[in-house]
């Protein structure tokens, strides 16, 4: 029987380590299926992708992290899977914290699960000024939620079904981090964290160009006070 | 007809002149009725402030602007930021509908190429 969980891998340019990643999957949990989806990349990621067997939705331009990622949920929802995982082509994170992500999830205990680099100590060492952005949005779930969520900006995730249905027509474009957490938890949705070990990037440029740096503070700042002042939206 | 200064005459010809490109454009279908309308309220908005000195005069000091000039450049920068206003709802827009289309003609290129067999498929739609 195919599995219920689908993990989705969004690309930008990540010919080089998109193949290693996938093969690195599928040795630390061979019974998961695996979705490439391809942000407009103008390299072979595609075509890479392809040649190691997994199936890829290829945005004909790039529409950002979030697009390519609510592109994955729209095709795990209708292909009707239980979980989804986000994780990066870049091989930042690691396979083998997928099971204590999709536990939660399984158990029924939470419907987002948040692979977290600040729930225990890890030698992760996020630069200076990414550093503070998590710090200040995590003040501001905190301040929001009442609760605090340690590692707002993690890109390693397992959300349920119903997350995803929800996620496929509502979805920020970019930088779904903080005001999304916010949103979900507000919706009524369940959100933990799971301690996991994220790596170095092994090639390829990140979602994060200096340019987006700029306007992550802005946008997220903006689009969580945006969460709070619009009703909390139903599933 | 007397003109306060060179600038409002400028100003009632340049609405005369807009009014006419606004109106060529949409005959040629350059331009949509939807977008000519701010348009169109412009260049009469223009022409009135232009050709009639003592309703120029009257809204300058309903306004408690000191120069009739300055009343006409208050109305430009009106027209001015609700235009750019327009434009970046409609861009919004426009954005989200891209990305609807990009991401369906994302899903039809995998099913073509499940369809004909080159792309690898794990699973059966449910």
């Amino acid at each position: 029987m195919a599995s219920d969980v689908l993990v989705i891998v969004p690309a930008l340019d990540e010919e080089a380590s998109l193949p290693r990643t996938i093969e690195e999957v599928r040795r630390v949990a061979p019974g998961v299926d695996l979705l490439v989806v391809d942000d407009g990349s103008r390299d072979g990621t595609s075509d890479a992708a392809r040649r190691v067997g997994v199936p890829v939705v290829r945005h004909a331009v790039n529409l950002g992290v979030g697009a390519a990622l609510q592109t994955g949920f729209r095709y795990a929802v209708e292909r009707g899977y239980s979980i989804g995982v986000q994780l990066d082509a870049d091989g930042q994170h690691d396979p083998r914290f997928l099971e204590p992500l999709l536990q939660p999830v399984r158990e029924g205990r939470s419907d987002v699960v948040i692979g977290s680099r600040y729930v225990a100590r890890t030698g992760y060492r996020a630069p200076i000024a990414r550093r503070l952005g998590m710090l200040v949005f995590s003040g501001v779930v905190r301040a929001v939620l009442g609760r605090r969520i340690s590692d707002t900006t993690s890109g390693f995730r397992a959300y349920g079904r119903e997350v995803m249905r929800v996620c496929q027509h509502d979805f920020p474009r970019d930088f779904p981090d903080a005001p999304l957490l916010i949103d979900l938890v507000r919706r009524g949705f369940r959100c933990v964290e799971v301690a996991v070990e994220m790596r170095e990037r092994e090639a390829g440029q990140s979602f994060y160009t200096l340019g987006k740096s700029l306007y992550y503070p802005y946008k997220n700042m903006l689009a969580s006070l945006m969460v709070l002042l619009r009703r909390p939206a139903g599933r | 007809m007397e003109f306060l200064s060179r600038a409002q005459l400028i100003t009632a010809l340049g609405a005369v002149l807009l009014a006419v490109v606004v109106l060529d454009l949409v005959r040629r279908r350059r331009l949509a009725e939807e977008y000519s309308l701010l348009w169109a309220v412009a260049s009469v908005v223009g022409a009135v402030l232009g050709f009639s000195t003592p309703l120029l005069q009257g809204i300058t000091r309903a306004l408690g602007i000191l120069y009739e000039a300055s009343t006409v450049f208050f109305f430009g920068l009106v027209f001015t930021t609700t235009m750019l206003l327009f434009l970046s709802v409609k861009l919004s827009r426009l954005g989200q509908d891209h990305l609807t289309l990009t991401r369906e003609l994302a899903f039809l290129r995998h099913e073509l190429e499940r369809l004909r067999g080159t792309a690898p498929e794990k699973r059966e739609q449910a």
